[in-house]
């Protein structure tokens, strides 16, 4: 609890601090947006790099990360809880607060919205990246470890000849989720400041919401379409092969698992997986070899000898880390500061809201996780008793749940808006489209890891179809379901923000809720009490109900239904 | 002289609450070219004593001379063997092999012709490119013999190699691995090997260490004077047999 306490106010002086450039980030002109169909490519290939920064920012980071803190017990003890908490900063929430810090570094430049989107994306990648990482190196049988050292391999061999391709299919299989947690994310941004902010960014997602806000049905559709035939190619030429060749790093007796496999989207397109595959290793692997070739061929070359070697490395680390300890300081008292400063200031009659604003929202998500498991569980035991079924729902659900659901965001909050002529039914829809996939993916991955020989007892003693899930599915899907749900509640979250307030033709919808109340307070009032109150208080109850209820609920749903008998 | 000399080695192991003793004060000498065998229960550390000799794994009191230097580190000029074959599955035969000449400096040419030298001892020719979740149990043990010969190391360090293979298996390695000892054209004619399979220890060894548990210790130091080649259904190869594994039962 102390640790909690504690590390919720380390998190609150750094959002302050981010905060606090506010005063600083002057207003940008937005650029005329160019909406045409004939610029639609360049949104599309805008939107593509900034996810590809990112990602190559968020691979650095988490096998940076990753490998630090699987290098012993003290240094896992602090970098793996601080994961823990970073992923519990709604990603969207903090975008306002990313871009007064890049804008404001970026001496006012449009460049700054640039790198706070990149920095959005970055942090909805990198940390399920580096648990990966840290995962895989903490897997690597002691055995492999010690007889590399045995050898006297070490440093840059040893990253390159173990560690590195040990960590490789799990960085695959996380790099898959997130990108697409990335398209969420990014279209989320692009749409955010199409809508209430002043800052612009082409894309995909401002294009989609200028579209949407014109009722150009033609334009809604291509955009969609663009989307869609982007995020497939990059599964047919980079995911796909990519899955396939990382099964050569896996360690045999780790078991080979199925969700990996499945994870390959779009299996009705597998024909051309393996023929793309085929066509990249014919004209990349002659050059891959030839680098290949040409670093095995340089002798290692000993400069120093490996008592020097040591203490070089050791200095640089000592170098390194209160580097990383002095900046993480001066953050820290830094953004206490700003804390203590905006806080300081008199807060407005809106604060009153906040308690009354968290229920309405918690109402709606309990709604929208309900509505989730409504729909899901039926599908999940459905799937756990046809294998037909299940070859079917997978992939198809694969390739809607890779698709950013925040793209049809527009279209639903008009549609709904023009139907019932509220935001309500719009809220929890959205909400709905943020946490849904998580829970289905994961009751997915937790029924295929149902045992045979289990169904064939249930089957042999006659067990009856109810039977069967009670004493069986159920229990044997509820740790898949409780990891599934705590993903769905952190999407849920950032749909949340997105989902209680928004600007169409100029007029503001919104219902009363925390997202909202966010939303209104740096979009409208700026004020910046109210800005740091109710981003502070979604992460207070995203870290309160991660505590109370999912990380207790885990550890006994996987000490009473862990699959190891 | 001898090759190695342990004197008084203990090692025990920190854990939540006090310190575990795994070895007690430990004492023997290898003597160049000898074949010795550490035997014992399961948890009387003799693996662990192997890692003290290798340098991978630190002792906590205690020295092990080498040439009769104290070695700080991993002593390079000896080899491990693992009864996991720990072999890197992303890497092929060759490329296994090649690891630690690569960790030496050696330069690509060279590593490739040693190598060859090597697969070609264990008898892996034709297996270069495979990967080891390609090969069955006996060749992977042949791809860590391999990879350990190839370093040229003047001990070699066997951590029950045999003991993952089936019984047929390990017969036929057992065999090529005398061969390939007594054949004396390699830099390697110590070897210290591990077991838990007292027939196995018997037919290579020229000398057994007997161990105890709790913590590890040594129990006896018994010559092989059995004269070679052994056979293994022989009476003086079972007596001897019966005499280590009493010693064990008793005082193990």
């Amino acid at each position: 609890m102390v640790n909690s306490a504690l590390s919720f106010l380390v998190l609150a002086a750094v959002i302050a601090l981010f905060f606090a450039y506010r005063n600083r980030a002057m207003i940008l002109h937005a650029p005329e947006f160019k909406f045409s169909l004939a610029h639609l490519p360049y949104y599309a290939y805008c939107s593509f790099y900034r996810m590809l920064a990112a990602y190559v920012i968020a691979l650095l980071f988490s096998i940076s990360y990753g490998m630090m803190a699987a290098r012993g017990p003290s240094w896992e003890r602090v970098m793996i809880p601080a994961i823990d908490i970073a992923q519990s900063v709604p990603v969207v929430g903090f975008f306002p607060a990313a871009v007064y810090f890049f804008v404001a570094l970026a001496h006012g430049s449009r460049l700054g919205v640039e790198m706070a989107a990149i920095f959005l994306i970055f942090t909805s990648q990198a940390w399920n990246m580096a648990l990966g990482v840290f995962e895989a190196v903490k897997t690597i049988p002691e055995d492999s470890a010690q007889a590399l050292e045995a050898f006297g391999v070490s440093g840059w061999l040893k990253f390159r000849r173990l560690l590195m391709p040990a960590c490789v299919p799990k960085l695959v299989y996380n790099s898959i989720l997130s990108w697409v947690s990335g398209w969420y994310y990014l279209i989320a941004c692009e749409i955010i400041t199409v809508g209430p902010a002043h800052y612009r960014l082409p894309g995909l997602g401002s294009f989609l919401m200028e579209a949407a806000d014109r009722g150009e049905p033609l334009e809604i559709v291509s955009g969609l379409l663009t989307l869609l035939a982007v995020i497939v190619a990059m599964d047919i030429i980079v995911w796909q092969p990519l899955t396939v060749w990382s099964e050569k790093f896996r360690y045999e007796f780790a078991a080979s698992s199925a969700t990996a496999q499945s994870l390959g989207m779009f299996a009705a397109l597998s024909g051309i997986g393996p023929a793309v595959t085929r066509m990249l290793r014919a004209i990349l692997m002659p050059g891959v070899r030839a680098i290949n070739r040409a670093f095995e061929a340089m002798p290692t070359v000993h400069l120093l000898s490996r008592k020097q070697a040591q203490q070089v490395s050791r200095i640089g680390q000592v170098v390194l880390i209160s580097a990383v300890v002095l900046l993480f300081a001066y953050a820290i008292v830094a953004g206490l500061a700003a804390l203590i400063r905006t806080l300081d200031q008199p807060w407005p009659s809106e604060v009153k809201q906040i308690p009354a604003a968290t229920v309405a929202s918690m109402m709606r998500m309990i709604v929208a996780y309900a509505i989730s498991l409504a729909w899901t569980i039926p599908c999940a035991l459905a799937a756990s008793e046809s294998p037909r079924f299940n070859r079917f729902l997978a992939p198809a659900a694969e390739i809607i749940g890779s698709m950013p659901a925040t793209a049809l965001f527009p279209l639903i909050v008009i549609f709904v808006i023009k139907v019932t002529g509220g935001m309500n039914l719009a809220s929890i829809l959205l909400i709905l489209t943020g946490m849904q996939w998580y829970v289905l993916f994961n009751l997915l991955a937790g029924v295929n890891q149902v045992p045979e020989d289990l169904k064939e007892a249930a089957r042999v003693f006659g067990l009856s179809r109810v039977a069967t899930w009670r004493k069986l599915t159920l229990p044997a899907v509820t740790p898949s379901l409780i990891t599934g749900s705590l993903t769905a509640w952190g999407g849920g979250w950032n749909a949340l923000i997105l989902s209680e307030y928004f600007i169409y033709r100029g007029h503001t919808y919104q219902v009363m809720g925390l997202g909202a109340l966010l939303d209104a307070a740096t979009y409208q009032t700026g004020n910046g009490v109210m800005i740091l109150l109710s981003l502070l208080s979604m992460i207070l109850v995203v870290i309160v109900l991660n505590r109370l209820i999912w990380r207790r609920l885990y550890e006994v749903a996987t000490e009473r239904f862990k699959l190891d008998y | 002289m001898a090759l190695l000399e342990l004197k008084h080695v203990s090692k025990s192991f920190a854990l939540a609450k006090g310190t575990l003793l795994v070895l007690e004060d430990i004492c023997f000498n290898v003597e160049e070219g000898e074949f010795v065998a550490l035997v014992g229960p399961s948890g009387c550390g003799k693996s662990t004593l192997l890692r003290i000799i290798n340098g991978i794994v630190p002792l906590t009191s205690g020295q092990v001379l080498y040439n009769e230097r104290q070695n700080d580190g991993i002593n390079l000029e000896s080899a491990l063997v693992f009864q996991s074959f720990a072999l890197l599955p992303w890497l092929t035969v060759k490329a296994n092999i090649e690891m630690g000449l690569e960790a030496r400096g050696i330069a690509l040419a060279e590593r490739e012709r040693i190598a060859s030298v090597y697969i070609d001892k264990v008898g892996l020719d034709g297996f270069e490119e495979a990967y080891p979740r390609e090969l069955s149990g006996g060749m992977k043990q042949r791809v860590g013999l391999a990879r350990a010969l190839a370093v040229e190391p003047k001990v070699l360090l066997m951590d029950e190699p045999f003991s993952a293979l089936d019984a047929l298996t390990a017969i036929t390695l057992r065999e090529e691995l005398l061969d390939i000892w007594q054949a004396r054209d390699m830099s390697v004619h110590t070897i210290v090997m591990v077991t838990h399979i007292i027939e196995e220890a018997v037919e290579l060894a020229d000398r057994i260490i007997v161990m105890g548990s709790g913590p590890g210790r040594v129990v006896a130091d018994l010559k092989v004077d059995i004269p070679r080649p052994r056979d293994r259904r022989a009476e003086v190869f079972n007596a001897f047999a019966d005499k280590v594994f009493s010693l064990i039962e008793e005082r193990g």
